[in-house]
Order: structure tokens, then sequence, then C-alpha cells
């Protein structure tokens, strides 16, 4: 095959990456403010949707217990 | 030493390749249900199809590729060589094997029980026993998983196991479990039904050995994603895992509330009561906990990537993410897919409210939406990311990686959404053709037809899906070595035992298997129902 | 500007999650209790009744006889629908209920597992050979439903369907022996 490539058995586990340490420090004081929001909306939305079938679908077709 | 890239790629070959063959048998079964295809087929063939399809997307694909993947993590995450390889392709073998043994009575005709069986239909034996096969060799999967976990702990004592390992052996775990009832209930119940030595079966206690495996299978498929989530997606983003903690404990949250909550599947079935039934959905909704915190320690973590390429203001990290780079565009278009899918699972759990929906095209449209949807498109986006390791080759050109994940996306929401709505009108499941002369009937019609469409674009994308990976075998360009993981804000030094192996989580999963699943299987055996004659299928 | 100190980055990460974990759990907590109370106070339950019966010997149990299908009016009022399940058809192929009355339907069966729903309704069981499923429920509008087998039962599953009539009170007459057909059409 291709010895003269890397296997992926060869590489380590854990590599340094290119993200900044002071870079990293400055968005962690916002972070996760727009990750909370955005999540929060939508899970938001879903309890919302929820509600919505279960009243206005759900119940209206009767009980069958 | 070439380590494992043949081991990986002979797996997931085969899995693609069951892949693609499932979406050419999809697509034609929704052609014959709809008004296009009305004269085109027989209910035998509609029903073949139907069980040759279920198979392959769902034992198939699925098993071939976690298997692959698990290999793949447990070298490049461990940095070491796989223990134990020559185990690794005999139990390949035997899976293949198995896939032929079950292939062939479904391609006869003798087989047609759909992929979840329904005893006292019976089918070949031989369907069954290969079946079991694929679940051994994935056994011993599950065996080198943890014996490469162990030795690497052995190696490296007191430190954190590499979080995509950690995963990988929460799921080996988690597939021992799960496949205790499906084998219980094929090895003591349907095998020896199918061969003749039983003329009848309780089916109520087949139902609720098969619910142990049913959900928690799912979650099977569904780990790798997660482990894609957190440890390959942030990477590939250009950003930091914004807990890492918290991916370990979503992984142990898995392992024990995946499998006690399968008989959210029976809530419309007269062998359970309405307190055993009950009991699992309360345990549902705490299965429902990991993805809800999955879902904001990505997003966190994407906006860790964004932010650190400029993204300013509440939401303006979201634009200034790498959406050109597969993995991250595969996240963004999973999580879409994962809310509308959770959705509609949370209404097929909500106890009375399953009620509206079962065995409608809603459930069809759930599983196909966040199986099909959300977590296939991940193995695609993981496939995509590996391949230059696996093939030593490099992508001239990402355009038809990102092509083919947009038409999968677009194809999986046209056709999963009009099926819920037809769900709800009362639709109802595994029909070789409707009658759409009747009026309740006729106004599905234009909808399926829509559903139809859209499965010609996901057949597209898996074409072009096995096109790009057949391509970059012959590229011209060498791979770039990319390092794939990703780093942690803080990459933990030390963690607690707890997080850092299961011994302590497989005694919870025993405790918790036993409040669910106790008394629901031993009402078998202390009020035995009445059995049914076994229905042999010609 | 000073920056945070690492432990602190750790714990308040853990803080957020826990935060968020907080926040989702109350919404999963309340939607569980709507489900808990409003299982409790209207009898919103899955279909529950626990019976056994033996499935090789339906034709011969007094009740699901096949002279006693149908729809029955009880001496003492109460509705009650009885329905067998086989491969492949309902019998009867159609049954009338009445607009406006609690009805209860039985089904069984004494072959392979079926399942049925009734269009416009929450009207959905498993009816799993071995036991006697029961649901009751109140048809609100009348006209005609559709009843089909939504289980997979063999190759023609697909031909699988029953027709219900729900019938408005003055329709609704139950003859000498307390049983009402389907209204011929």
């Amino acid at each position: 095959m291709h010895s003269d490539q890397p296997s992926a058995s060869d590489s380590p586990f854990e590599v340094a990456d290119e993200v900044d340490e002071a870079a990293l420090a400055r968005v962690m004081r916002v972070v996760p403010l727009g990750a909370g929001v955005l999540a929060g909306a939508a899970v938001a939305l879903l309890v919302l949707g929820y509600l919505a079938i279960y009243l206005l679908v759900f119940i209206p077709r009767g009980t069958i217990g | 030493m070439r380590n494992v890239e043949r081991l990986c790629l002979a797996h997931f070959w085969v899995a693609f390749g069951a892949f693609l063959a499932a979406a050419v048998l999809g697509t034609w079964q929704m052609w014959v249900r709809s008004p296009l295809g009305a004269d085109v087929g027989t209910p035998g063939q509609y029903f073949m199809s139907v069980t040759a399809h279920g198979v392959a997307m769902g034992y198939v694909l699925t098993t071939f590729f976690i298997m692959g993947f698990g290999y793949f993590v447990a070298v490049t995450a461990l940095a070491r060589p796989l223990p134990g390889k020559a185990w690794a392709w005999f139990a390949f073998w035997m899976s293949i094997v198995g896939v032929i043994m079950t292939t062939v009575p479904i391609a006869t005709g003798s087989a047609s029980v759909l992929f979840t069986f329904y005893p006292p239909l019976t089918g070949s034996p031989w369907f069954y026993i290969g079946l079991v096969l694929v679940v051994v060799g994935s056994w011993i999967w599950c065996v080198l998983m943890i014996v490469a976990m162990a030795a690497w702990k052995r190696e490296n004592a007191g430190r954190p196991v590499p979080l995509a390992m950690f995963g990988t052996v929460a799921n080996a775990i988690m597939w021992l479990w799960t496949t205790v009832g499906v084998a219980a209930e094929l090895l003591f119940q349907v095998i020896p039904a199918a061969l003749g030595l039983t003329q009848t079966i309780d089916v109520g206690l087949a139902r609720t050995l098969f619910s142990w495996t049913l959900h928690a299978i799912v979650y099977f498929w569904l780990l790798p994603a997660y482990i894609a989530f957190y440890t390959m997606a942030p990477r590939a983003a250009g950003g930091r895992l914004y807990s890492d903690t918290m991916g370990r404990l979503t992984f142990i949250l898995f392992l024990i509330y995946s499998l006690p909550v399968g008989m959210h599947h029976l809530l419309m079935d007269p062998e359970h009561g309405n307190g055993t039934k009950f009991i699992q959905v309360l345990l549902t909704a705490f299965v429902s906990a990991p993805t809800l915190l999955t879902i904001f320690t990505i997003t966190a973590s994407l906006e860790i990537a964004g932010r650190l390429r400029g993204g300013r203001g509440l939401f303006g990290w979201i634009a200034a993410l790498p959406w050109d780079r597969p993995m991250v565009l595969a996240v963004g278009l999973s999580f879409v897919m994962l809310g509308f899918g959770g959705f509609g699972g949370l209404i097929n759990m909500g106890y009375g409210m399953n009620a509206m929906i079962h065995n409608t095209s809603w459930v069809t449209a759930h599983f196909h939406l966040i199986f099909g949807g959300s977590v296939v498109i991940m193995y695609f986006a993981i496939a995509y990311e590996i391949w230059p390791r696996l093939t030593g080759r490099g992508y001239t050109s990402l355009a038809p990686l990102r092509a083919q994940l947009w038409l999968w996306f677009i194809g999986m929401m046209v056709m999963t959404l009009p099926w819920h709505w037809l769900g709800l009108q009362g639709q109802w499941r595994r029909v070789a053709n409707f009658n759409y002369a009747d009026p309740i009937i006729a106004g599905w019609g234009p909808w399926v037809i829509v559903s139809f469409v859209a499965g010609l674009v996901l057949l597209a994308s898996a074409l072009l899906f096995v096109r790009n990976l057949l391509v970059l075998h012959l590229s011209p360009q060498a791979a770039i070595a990319r390092p794939l993981y990703a780093l942690a804000v803080h990459p933990p030094q030390r963690v607690p035992a707890a997080l850092n192996g299961f011994a302590l989580w497989n005694v919870l999963v025993l405790i918790v298997m036993a409040l669910a699943y106790g008394y629901p299987i031993a009402q078998f055996a202390i009020a035995p129902s009445p059995s049914a004659i076994v229905h042999r299928i010609e | 500007m000073t920056e945070l100190h690492p432990e602190m980055h750790e714990r308040r990460i853990l803080g957020t999650e826990l935060l968020w974990a907080f926040g989702v759990g109350v919404l999963v907590a309340a939607t569980l209790s709507m489900i808990v109370f409003t299982a409790l106070t209207m009898n919103i339950n899955p279909p529950s009744n626990v019976e056994r019966i033996d499935p090789k010997a339906l034709h011969l149990s007094g009740e699901f006889a096949e002279h006693n299908l149908g729809t029955t009016v009880a001496a003492d009022g109460s509705v009650t629908t009885r329905v067998v399940a086989t491969q492949f058809m309902f019998v009867p192929r159609c049954i009338a209920v009445p607009q406006g009355r609690r009805v209860t339907l039985r089904f069984s069966t004494p072959d392979v597992i079926h399942g049925l729903l009734i269009t416009g309704t929450n009207v959905n069981t498993m009816v799993v050979p071995g036991y006697v499923a029961q649901v009751h429920t109140e048809f609100t509008r009348s006209g005609d439903l559709l009843m089909p087998c939504h289980e997979y039962c063999g190759i023609g599953h697909s031909e699988m369907w029953a027709t219900v009539q729900v019938l408005p009170e003055g329709e609704f007459k139950p003859d000498s022996e307390g049983k009402v057909s389907c209204a011929q059409r």
C-alpha cells in the first residue's frame, strides 16, 4: 500500500492545536452566552411545540385509557 | 507496519455497500407504495424489500461501521497497536458469513419477517442464525475495545483515558448489555421455533425481550456520532471542546439510561400494565438528559471556535464558523435534524400520547430523521474525516463532499416531514399499496409522492457518498497529516476513577435493569401467558 | 484585563453546565408532571388492560365466538364492541358505534401480532396473541372512519382494514339481542 505515508497507528493522540491561549481566555469570558441563548431557544421551541400538539391535536381526539 | 487501515476499510466498505443497496431498495419501496407505482411490485416483493432494507440499514451498516470506527479510535486515540488483531479479522469474517447466511433466505422470500422479527411469524432459521453470527462478531469487537482500553490504562497509570476511546468503550459495554434481550429471544424462542423444535411461542415474552434491545440499539448506533461531536467537531472547527467532563458524563448517562427504557416501544401492548409502562417512560425522560447536555456543550464548543475566528455579538460566531469543512457542516445539519427528530421522539414516549401516532408514518418519519438523518450524516462526516488517514490520499476538492451532505439533509427533511403529517392523519405502516380511491386515503397521495421525490434525492446523495470515497482511493494528492482529536478548554490531568472506567456504572446498569425489566420479564414465568402457534413463512 | 485562573475556568464551565442542566431539567420535569397529572385526573393512559386468553381456542371462547362479535348494547346500556383480528381481516369488517357515548372496544387474535388504529381518534392498540386488548373511548363526531391493521402481520397486511361507522344517537338502534350492525349504504 502506501508505505511512505503515515499510518493510522503512528499518530499521537494529543497534539497541541493552533489555539492561542490568550485568545481562548478572551473568548471564554463571553462563551457560553451565545450557545445558551441558541440552545435554550431551540429547547423552548421544542417544549412549546410539544404543548401545542398535546393540547390542540391529542386531547381533542379523546381519551382511551 | 500497516496496523489497522485494511481492517477499518474492510468494515467500512461492507457497511457502505450494504447502505447503498438498502438505499436503492428504500427508494423502490417508496415508488411502489405511492400512487405512481400502484401497479408495480407484489406484496411479497415489497415485504422482502422492507426486510432487506431494515436488516441492511439497521444491522449491517451500523454494526460494521461502528466496529471499523472503533478499531480506528482504539489505535489513533490510544496511540498503540490494536491488541488481538487476529481476533478482529476472525470476527469480521464470521460476521460476513452471518450476513450472507441472512441475505440468502431474505432473497428467496423465506424470511419476510422484517428486521423486527414479529414472532409468531417465523422465517427460515438461517436468517436468524446469520444475524446471531453478526452479533457474536460484534461481541468480539466489544471485548477487544475493553482490552485495548485496559492495556492503555496499565501503561498510563493515573492518566485520563482519551475521550474518544472512553466513549467507544462505553458504547461497547452498552452493546454487550443491549444484545442480551434479542439474543435470549432468538436463542431460546425464535430459533427453536424456526428449526421446528417447538410449535408454540410466548409472544408477549418475545416482544418484551426484543424491546430490551430495541431502544438501546439506537443508542449503540448514535454514540459514534456523539464521539465525533465531542472529539472531532471542535477540532475541525478550529476550537476547543467546552468540557471534557461533560463528554464523559454523557457517555456514562447513555450507558445507564439507554437500556431500561425499551418498553416505551410497547406502550400500546396489552401484555404490560400502566405501572411498568410509566416507570419506563420516567426512565426515558432521563435518557433525554445526555442529549440535552450535549447540544449545549457542543454548541458552546462551536461558539469558542466561531469567536476565535472573529465572530462577535450574540450570534455572530455562527457565521464565522468554517462551514466549508465537511465535519463542521455535518454537525450543523445534524443538529437541525436532531431538533426535529428529537421532537418526534418526545411525543412518541409521552405515555398516553403514544396512542396518537403508534404504528403510523409518524414513527417511520421519526426514526428516519433521527437515525437516517442526524446519525448517518455523522457517519458520512466521520468517514470523510478519517478516509485520508486510511488511504494515504488527500481530497482535491471538498465541494462534492459538501454537496453530498446538503443533498442528504434536504432529502431527509423533505422525505420525513410529510410523513409526520401523514402519520397524524392516520396513515399506517408497512403497506405495499394504498387504496388511493378511498376518500380518507386519497388526500395522502400527493404527500407520498413528495416523500418519494425526496427519496430520489437521498439516493443521489448515497451514490455521491460512495463515489466520493472511491475517488479518494485514486486521488493524485497525498494525504496531509492533520490531528484529528480536539483538546478540551482545560485538558484534564487527572479524572476520578468513576469518570475513567465503568466498574461502578455496570453495577448501576444491573440495578436499573432489574428495576425496569425484572418484573415485566418474570411475570411470564409467574403467570404464563398462553402461547401462540408458530406461523412459518414459506 | 486580568485572566481568570485556569481552575476557575473549569469551575465556571461546570457551573454553566449545571445551570443549563437545571434549566432543561425543570422543563422536562414540568412536561412529565403534566403527563402524570393528566394520567391521574383525565385517565390519559395507554391501553393497559392485561387480560390473558388462549389464542388457540379463541373461536371456542364464549366472548370471541363469531356470533358474539360486533357491537352489543348490554342490559345496563353499556356498549361493547368485540372484534377478532386475523390474517388478513377484521371480523366483522364493519362495526357500528354510537356518537357521544362511552364505548368499550375489545380485540383479540387467534394467530399473529396485529394492531389497529381508528383514524381521527386516539384509539390505537396492539393485538397480541394470548391477550385481550381493551380500549375505552367516546366518538365525538359522526361519520365513517377507517380502522386499518397497522402492524405487519404477513403478506396480506396491506389489505387488512375495517370500517367504523359512528352513528348519531337516532340511528344507533340495537336489535332484539342488543346487537347493532353497520347501516347498509
